[in-house]
């Protein structure tokens, strides 16, 4: 067995255009070599906010299904949808409860805030430290490949067609450079009153 | 089922509501409450329940990931009537850059502010829990806050978790008795002094200090003194780098945060684009949600007439 | 010719390692040196093995599907042409086929300049052989060549997982497995490398004796096909070789990103993928 975090394999990026975010995550998981799925997503929403876990698997459903029933309750008790800001402090705080004993994941945030129409990103490391970013996020197996191509790839103020374009090419050319990321992918491009989710055709090996 | 957790915290809201400063008509509402909903959390606070299971994974031998580590420069320095403290703006993981241009200014209170470095996450986390234990003390007191409580606060806390917390902190603010600076370590001991350096950075940062500080300095001699020692660490500290930030803090007057205040490496504006053609990316499926508000009409239902 | 073939040849393989750092001959026979610390095996696993010790500084490129099979017609042979250094995919365009000489090749697993250096080490080897004897060497002598080479470094962290594919008069087409074990084995059907075991499965399932050419290059194909579809540590594009007497004939690279998706909408198959 070696490092949690790179087991089951995977990566993620949210990039922010202008009025329209767009964050994409790989399909794969694996038992190291061995690809086992290749339908599992690694992005959930509430409502119009979008969180991407990468990790350990089992973290990931976990901590999904946390947060599912976090936001549910959110939404009880204050009749409206949590907004992103206001979920990356739920999601920071939950996991720096967890400071000496963390799960394996490493989250991203996405989504445009609906009483002021901002895009919103920001990504965390395993304990809850938010990374506040203007341009772009990245997570999982591929972060360093992912690094380099969102860095050439992203220019600021992209509608929501060539952010698609962009973040798509940028993850594509990243994860074919990982072992452990792949097998198919998903990204979702979010403006303010419509969300695109479409699957790309990937490299299968 | 619900219901009795909800009771369980009403005393905690009651409470707040009551205090003195509170003039919000509608009663607080705490996020923290939903948290007594969850059955796997009994307290407040750090949970230690995944530890065991760590322990044991890494005990197989196992690498563990690493958290964001502020590799920084960080500094502090009084100077006639006030204090200035400032930072670099570069988050690491490792080897690779994480954040650019985050920020490692923390507010403890209006004008008592805090530099962190060491784990990003644990200055953060720190800075926030006892800046709002803070505020709820000066809303008892129905006082100022001062820079040796939240020194205090902050040493006692970290010194209870033995280092284990990793922020190393630069204090300083002005408070009723005047302008303070202080720093503290991991563990929980505690400096005082003129000037102070701190993180990766620290070495650099302090040659500047040792060279060029002198007694009372004026508000803008001290900024600058600070500036530059803040970019002797972003570029002699591999761990540092980006923009200095700054905040000024004088005696009688709101604290001033100046984010950015000097930003030396700004990137090169790319000379062609690397925009793709619309349709560039195959594409299997496609499917589109339409996020609409749903308005309730009540529809009037026909009575039923005999035929 | 002879005295030629002399002035490259040594017995360095049968002398035992100590002797060979310790003597200063000079010689163009290819040596390893060790390096001067007291227990170099110890060290070298240390330092490079990544399965024990993921933190380790020194990645050893590794990561492969091989196979090579007998038939009616000759051997095929299939091999994948990722290379990766931990997850880090070093490289999509590896060729894991050394030709060693027009009759002989060499597939490549495990530490890849192991095997390149030994191989080509080798073809040399077998070149010699024809010069001294005026004959080509047999499959058998060749891979022994190597096994007893790779033996003499037996538990000093060479990593190689090697077929020798050829053709001779009096062997016919031969199929020999050497590891860095010092295992050698003669047989018909081998797969070797992390993508092995999806390897054998497609590879057992169609394979018989009288296929064709032709169904024996598809099938080939198809196994390494399923394996980097499976196996994180294979990918990228397929080599195919044929040998028969008259040598090996090359049949193409085919990359594993357009062919996977053709695979599927021609045979109705890969059926956990959608489309």
């Amino acid at each position: 067995m070696s490092d949690p975090s790179s087991i089951n394999g995977g990566a993620a990026v949210a990039m922010v255009g202008k009025d329209c975010v767009a964050i994409a995550c790989d399909l794969r998981l694996g038992n190291q070599s061995l690809g086992v799925a290749n339908n599992f997503e690694k992005i959930f929403n509430y409502d119009h906010t979008f969180l991407a876990l990468t990790g350990l698997a089992s973290d990931v459903t976990t901590l999904s299904e946390v947060f599912r029933l976090k936001t549910n309750l959110y939404k009880m008790r204050e009749e409206r949808s949590i907004e992103p800001e206001t979920f990356a402090n739920l999601v920071s705080s939950t996991l720096y409860q967890k400071r000496f004993g963390p799960y394996f994941i490493g989250p991203l945030v996405a989504g445009i805030n609906s009483l002021t129409g901002k895009p919103f990103v920001c990504g965390f490391d395993l304990i809850g430290c938010i990374d506040y970013a203007k341009d772009f996020v990245v997570s999982g197996t591929a972060t360093d490949q992912l690094y380099g191509m969102c860095e050439s790839l992203y220019e600021p103020g992209l509608g929501p067609d060539d952010l698609f374009e962009t973040i798509s090419q940028a993850f594509l050319s990243a994860v074919d450079r990982d072992a452990l990321s792949g097998w198919g992918a998903v990204v979702y491009v979010i403006t303010k009153d419509k969300v695109t989710k479409r699957l790309l055709k990937t490299r299968q090996d | 089922m619900v219901a009795q957790p909800v009771q369980k915290v009403f005393p905690l809201t009651l409470k707040i509501t009551n205090l003195p400063s509170s003039n919000s008509s509608r009663p607080w509402r705490i996020p923290v409450r939903i948290d007594c909903y969850l059955s796997h959390i009994k307290m407040a606070g750090l949970s230690f329940d995944n530890f065991q299971r760590n322990q044991y994974i890494a005990s197989k031998g196992v690498a563990m990931p690493k958290a964001t580590s502020t590799g920084t420069t960080i500094v502090g320095c009084k100077f006639n009537g006030g204090v200035v403290i400032a930072a670099d703006t570069r988050a690491t993981a490792g080897p690779i850059v994480a954040d650019k241009n985050c920020e490692k200014l923390h507010k403890l209170s209006p004008k008592i502010w805090c530099a962190g470095a060491g784990t990003a996450a644990d200055t953060e986390m720190v800075t926030q829990l006892i800046g709002s234990n803070l505020e709820l003390h000066s809303l008892y007191t129905n006082r100022e806050p001062r820079v040796i409580a939240s020194l205090t606060l902050l040493k006692q806390h970290l010194f209870k978790y033995q280092g284990h917390i990793g922020a190393y902190l630069i204090v300083a603010g002005v408070d009723p008795t005047g302008a303070h600076l202080f720093s503290i370590h991991a563990h929980g001991s505690t400096d005082v002094g003129p000037y102070q350096t701190l993180g990766s950075g620290s070495l650099a940062a302090m040659s500047v200090m040792e060279t060029q500080w002198k007694e009372n300095m004026t508000k803008e001699e001290c900024i600058k003194l600070c500036a530059d020692a803040i970019e002797a660490g972003i570029w002699n500290d591999l761990g540092s780098g980006s923009n200095v930030d700054v905040c000024v803090m004088e005696v009688g007057k709101d604290a001033q945060l100046l984010r950015n205040y000097i930003t030396p490496n700004i990137r090169e504006q790319k000379a062609k684009s690397y925009k793709f053609k619309k349709g560039t990316t195959a594409i299997l499926r496609e499917s589109i949600y339409n996020l609409v508000d749903v308005e309730e009409t009540e529809i009037p239902v026909p009575m039923e007439v005999d035929a | 010719m002879n005295s030629i073939a002399d002035s490259f040849y040594s017995n360095k393989a049968e002398e035992s390692i100590d002797n060979e750092f310790i003597s200063k001959k000079l010689s163009l026979t290819p040596s390893l040196a060790m390096p001067p610390i007291s227990k170099p095996t110890a060290f070298l696993r240390a330092h490079t093995d990544d399965n024990t010790n993921p933190d380790c500084k020194i990645k050893i490129a590794h990561g492969t599907t091989t196979l090579a099979f007998r038939f009616k017609e000759g051997i095929v042979v299939a091999v994948d042409s990722r290379a990766t250094a931990g997850n880090w995919v070093a490289s999509q365009t590896v060729k894991k086929v050394i030709e060693i000489n027009p009759f002989l090749l060499g597939t490549l697993a495990g530490g890849a300049a192991d095997c390149q250096y030994w191989e080509t080490w080798l073809g040399t080897q077998c070149r010699l052989h024809e010069l001294r004897n005026k004959e080509r060497i047999s499959v058998a002598a060749a891979s022994k060549i190597l096994a007893n080479l790779v033996y003499n470094y037996k538990g000093m962290g060479l990593s190689m997982g090697t077929m020798v594919c050829g053709y001779t008069k009096k062997e016919g087409p031969t199929i020999y497995y050497v590891d860095s074990d010092g295992t050698r084995l003669k047989g018909d059907i081998f797969c070797v490398g992390s993508g092995q075991t999806f390897a054998y499965g497609v590879l057992d399932s169609n394979w018989h004796w009288d296929l064709t050419l032709e169904e024996a290059l598809e099938l080939g194909k198809r196994s390494i096909l399923a394996a980097t579809h499976r196996d994180a540590y294979s990918g990228g594009s397929i080599n195919l070789y044929h040998v028969t007497e008259q040598g090996w004939k090359y049949y193409g690279n085919h990359d594993v990103g357009t062919l996977f998706w053709e695979t599927k909408a021609k045979e109705g198959s890969f059926n956990n993928i959608v489309s």
